[in-house]
């Protein structure tokens, strides 16, 4: 368990929106399933007295925190705010907030991710279907029923393709120690490399399976970070080159932000690429 | 989205970076009565959306005698296929050295990153990796107003001082814009102060919105149709069509089909949650390409409901052959809706995308 376990309390800005009131119940049916705390307050400005499932909703996460004991938040507000959620989570003491938001404008993903690391505080995402650890934790709106517990990490950065990865491993018997989803867009706050750090403290997870996909090399470098055996899968070969950046993003890119030359420098550092998720659970069981 | 030069040029100048004079024309008379402010001798420049306009001959040096008969010659021409619409035509500056300067999102210490080289107006990438000393960067958090005067210093290495406030200027368009990147290429300096000869601002599409901007010019007219609906929507020639959830599962999917030896029509990301009405809307768009001959729908339900997909498949009741994958959420009652009903329905991704390959050949 690396972000959280059953004793972590959770809890949800934007409970009343929405993907909140959808999600707020998926996550509590988790962690009764697995004898956890859950969701243990809601916050939704002007909307505090209400209740979400049962959830209390208060009008701050200062407020919520006066009542209830909780270090995560997960966040479902729209993308106008979402800025100003996670810094006031990071402002208020929280040490992770995962944002499930997507659409926000990439210059309030760098404001919010500094702010939150001045503060201490681990951004997962945004943009990302969060994390799920089985038997223990579920912060975000991953299909629960497709894990299984075991001691393989997975990192992602596209949802629906983790679920695909996650399916392929249970159906092959190879139990997850941690999934998470850390989000598609430009910029993100835990990267593979943050998350590779924290599987190394793990003593659960054995091996890791990294997502990742055209754009950027937050790959190689999570690849170059960690002695932990790794296998990946990395989507879009056949994508066309992406809208460019120009000159300066080339350059931050090393001009090499496209899938196949990422898959030369992976299998160059010794990990194996899988050509289609199928190919995972062979790649993981080789390597364990 | 990307601005073209003048426009760029206009947003710069408005932040106080110093721009050549110039005007906008529409049409080479236009020019009449406008060259005299320019100066004897001027440049034209066509204002289109391609990289290495120069090469292309969309930049052509004029003057008093032969402006308009010039103007008349670039108008006439297509540069990489686009027709010139537009025109600066802007005075000839007595250049006597000329940097590089940019701002852009740095991905990796999730700053603004900013860039100064000792050359300009040449390729960045190849003068980073031939002489490393040439460029220099900095990275600063966008809480910060404007760059601390160390890291001015830095960037500069000898260049003149007179650099040092465009830098700010630059940032503080990047800061207020939402740009993803925002670069002067070439900064020149002349006897008479610093200038952007060239100028180039790309924003944040997801800020869009907030900038006072409504349309997103970058995108062609299926893929405005699909932005409407909600879709992530790239069009890429081939015959099958794809439709699935999530930017990384659809692009998957792709990447299956060329593994296999097909090709794919479409990128068709519908998005999360998609309901009957839009699945319904994302198979009409997708069976209303002309080279598409099979459709693949590769679902898996989380917040997506596979019931709703498989209502939204029926409806939209296309011509040609749908070939679905459904798995996760309300998965039963999405095969029991589709059962009988003529779509072929396989277990993976594997198999859908192998029977759609072989449909196809």
């Amino acid at each position: 368990m690396i972000y959280g376990d059953k004793k972590t309390g959770v809890i949800v800005t934007g409970a009343t929106g929405k993907q909140g009131a959808f999600h707020i119940p998926l996550m509590n049916e988790y962690a009764r399933s697995v004898g956890g705390r859950g969701i243990v307050a809601g916050v939704t400005p002007g909307k505090g007295g209400k209740e979400v499932d049962g959830v209390p909703v208060y009008n701050s996460i200062r407020e919520a925190l006066r009542e209830h004991d909780a270090t995560a938040s997960v966040l479902f507000v729209p993308a106008g705010g979402a800025m100003d959620s996670i810094m006031e989570a990071a402002n208020a003491g929280l040490e992770l907030v995962v944002a499930i938001t997507e659409h926000i404008p990439v210059h309030d993903t760098m404001k919010a991710i500094s702010f939150a690391t001045l503060n201490g505080c681990a951004v997962i995402g945004p943009n990302c279907p969060g994390l799920l650890s089985p038997g223990e934790v579920k912060m975000g709106i991953m299909p629960s029923g497709l894990f299984s517990r075991g001691n393989i990490g997975v990192i992602s950065r596209s949802g629906t393709l983790t679920y695909e990865i996650v399916d392929e491993l249970t159906r092959a018997g190879l139990g997850q120690s941690t999934v998470v989803g850390i989000g598609g867009d430009p910029v993100i706050g835990q990267t593979f490399v943050d998350v590779l750090e924290r599987f190394e403290q793990d003593p659960m997870t054995k091996a890791v399976v990294i997502v990742g996909e055209v754009g950027g090399n937050l790959e190689e470098e999570g690849a170059a970070s960690t002695d932990l055996p790794i296998a990946a899968y990395i989507a879009g070969v056949s994508a066309p080159p992406e809208k460019r950046m120009g000159h300066a993003g080339a350059i931050i890119e090393g001009g090499e932000g496209d899938a196949r030359s990422k898959i030369e420098r992976l299998k160059k550092r010794g990990v194996p690429v899988a050509t289609r998720p199928s190919e995972i659970p062979r790649l993981i069981k080789e390597l364990i | 989205m990307k601005f073209l030069e003048y426009e760029a040029k206009r947003i710069f100048s408005e932040y106080g970076i110093p721009v050549p004079k110039n005007v906008l024309i529409r049409s080479p008379e236009e020019l009449a009565g406008k060259m005299e402010s320019l100066g004897p001798g001027f440049v034209l420049k066509a204002q289109v959306d391609v990289g290495g306009r120069g090469k292309a001959g969309g930049i052509l040096m004029a003057d008093q005698a032969n402006g308009i008969a010039t103007a008349k010659e670039l108008f006439g021409k297509t540069i990489k296929g686009l027709p010139v619409r537009e025109i600066l035509a802007e005075e000839r500056l007595p250049i006597q050295q000329e940097y590089y300067l940019s701002v852009a999102v740095d991905r990796s210490t999730k700053e603004a990153l900013v860039l100064f080289a000792d050359a300009g107006g040449v390729d960045i990438e190849s003068l980073a990796k031939n002489s490393p000393d040439a460029v220099r960067r900095v990275s600063i958090p966008l809480l910060m107003h404007d760059l601390p005067p160390f890291m001015i210093r830095d960037l500069l290495g000898k260049a003149p001082k007179e650099i040092g406030p465009v830098i700010n200027m630059l940032y503080r368009v990047f800061s207020e814009k939402d740009a993803i990147l925002a670069e002067i290429n070439p900064l020149v300096t002349t006897p008479s102060g610093v200038f952007a000869a060239d100028a180039k601002l790309i924003v944040d599409d997801n800020a869009l919105g907030r900038q006072g901007i409504t349309a997103n010019r970058d995108l062609s007219e299926r893929e405005r149709e699909a932005e409407q609906h909600g879709f992530s929507y790239v069009e890429l020639g081939g015959s099958i069509g794809v439709i699935g959830n999530g930017a990384g599962l659809t692009m998957a999917t792709l990447d299956l089909i060329e593994f296999y030896g097909g090709q794919a029509a479409n990128f068709l990301d519908v998005g999360g949650g998609a309901e009957q009405e839009r699945v319904m809307r994302a198979v009409k768009l997708v069976a209303g390409v002309p080279t598409v001959k099979v459709i693949v729908v590769n679902l898996l339900g989380g917040i997506t409901r596979c019931d709703e997909v498989a209502r939204g498949i029926i409806q939209a009741d296309v011509k040609q052959p749908v070939i679905v994958r459904l798995a996760g959420t309300n998965e039963q009652e999405g095969r029991r809706l589709l059962d009988g009903k003529g779509y072929r329905m396989l277990d993976t991704m594997d198999q859908v995308v192998k029977a759609a390959v072989e449909a196809v050949k």
